[in-house]
């Protein structure tokens, strides 16, 4: 049984059993909700968050999730982990919002898009930020998922509801893409910061 | 203790994000390290993929965050429950109605007759239709009279009638005794309207009227 630690609301330091949770919210049990709700919200929103790249949209998409989760507890059937389904409802929500928002893949062209650099000097994680803004949303949300939530690839598979080599594949292309990203984005950002000087 | 399964290069750089997330099978694990223990390229990138591991691991100082704000999505529950009891009233109240004996007798009669009398409008067989010389027809271009003869013309007379001013029938007797006749093709406009003057004069016909060519009847 999957078992996380929850952060929150005197929560923090119990263990939450999520599909005694889940089996309480098929029987619109409220209180079980709203501490499955405050357990996911940093990690989810957080995911949300970084793959929307806009707070209040994120946080509309995961009330969309939770929604969700509330209508269909009764459908879950226990074959995947919890996380794993509510993720996977994260990630076609999330995947529908970027193209309502029209964010798809972003062009990185040196020449042209200037959008992708920090406007101040870069620390790492802005640079390693702008390198994965340029990631087509597939492939950003396996190295999110990997490395934001740490799921396993097995997990992503489920998640992704794609095979465990589509997960690799994805990944594979998502670290070629940001080997070459990065260094180009590292070297734009000292020439704006020379020309600046 | 068992030997780890030997895997390949390619098999090793594939599993090598998850070996950095630390979420791989134990027998992965010892695959993946085993290989890694011989190849710099591997080890290379692993470093490589820690550093992505822990620049992207969320701090544990944002994993506490404030309470979120449940208020919008109470409210989605609170209407979700409302819509699903007004729902719910409704189909009650139906099944209520479909208690009473006598309403489900009366509906299963009605039912069945609507069935019955569907059924026998869809089954019944076509009206057969007929056509006859008084049935309206569209006529082929040419020149025509409209014709009522005398009742007690008998048909050696109406034979010789039409031979003698070059007409032929091609429709009738209508229910009212209306005859389409056709002038001969060979005939002038002057040759015909003779003709028609001499049919309006004679005893035989009570009524000769030209019609338009093409014209139906």
């Amino acid at each position: 049984m999957t078992r996380h630690e929850c952060p929150e609301d005197g929560l923090r330091d119990r263990k939450i059993d999520e599909r005694a949770l889940i089996a309480a919210i098929s029987r619109r049990d409220r209180r079980a909700f709203t501490v499955l709700y405050r357990h996911y919200h940093p990690r989810l929103n957080g995911y949300l968050r970084r793959m929307l790249a806009n707070a209040a949209i994120a946080d509309e998409v995961y009330d969309d999730v939770m929604f969700v989760v509330w209508q269909d507890a009764g459908k879950y059937r226990g074959d995947a982990a919890v996380s794993s389904w509510i993720f996977g409802i994260a990630y076609r929500k999330a995947l529908s919002a970027l193209r309502r928002e029209g964010r798809h893949q972003a062009p990185v062209d040196r020449n042209t898009d200037t959008n992708l650099l920090p406007a101040s000097a870069p620390g790492d994680n802005e640079l390693l930020n702008a390198g994965l803004a340029a990631l087509s949303p597939d492939h950003r949300q396996v190295v999110e998922l990997t490395y934001f939530c740490g799921f396993s690839y097995k997990e992503i598979a489920e998640i992704a509801d794609c095979p465990v080599n589509t997960v690799k594949t994805r990944m594979f292309h998502a670290r070629r893409r940001l080997k070459y990203l990065l260094p180009r984005l590292a070297g734009d950002c000292k020439e704006k910061r020379h020309g600046r000087a | 203790m068992a030997e780890p399964d030997r895997i390949s290069h390619e098999q090793a750089v594939e599993l090598l994000p998850w070996l950095a997330n630390d979420t791989l099978d134990a027998d992965e694990v010892d695959a993946v390290k085993q290989h890694a223990s011989s190849c710099v390229v591997c080890r290379h990138e692993l470093a490589q993929l820690e550093a992505l591991a822990r620049s992207l691991e969320p701090s544990s100082g944002s994993l506490r965050t404030p309470l979120p704000d449940m208020r919008n999505i109470n409210a989605r529950i609170d209407e979700f429950i409302e819509q699903k009891g007004r729902t719910r009233k409704q189909l009650s109240k139906l099944r209520d109605w479909f208690d009473n004996s006598w309403r489900l007798a009366f509906i299963t009669q009605s039912v069945i007759m609507v069935a019955l009398v569907g059924g026998w409008l869809l089954t019944r067989p076509p009206e057969p239709s007929f056509s006859t010389l008084s049935t309206p027809q569209p006529l082929p271009n040419g020149h025509y009279l409209r014709v009522v003869f005398e009742p007690n013309l008998d048909a050696s007379g109406l034979s010789e009638l039409l031979q003698r001013n070059h007409l032929s029938i091609v429709q009738g007797p209508s229910e009212r005794g209306v005859y389409t006749l056709r002038f001969d093709a060979s005939l002038s406009p002057a040759d015909r309207e003779q003709i028609t003057d001499g049919l309006t004069r004679n005893v035989d016909v009570l009524f000769a009227q030209p019609i338009a060519s093409g014209a139906e009847r």
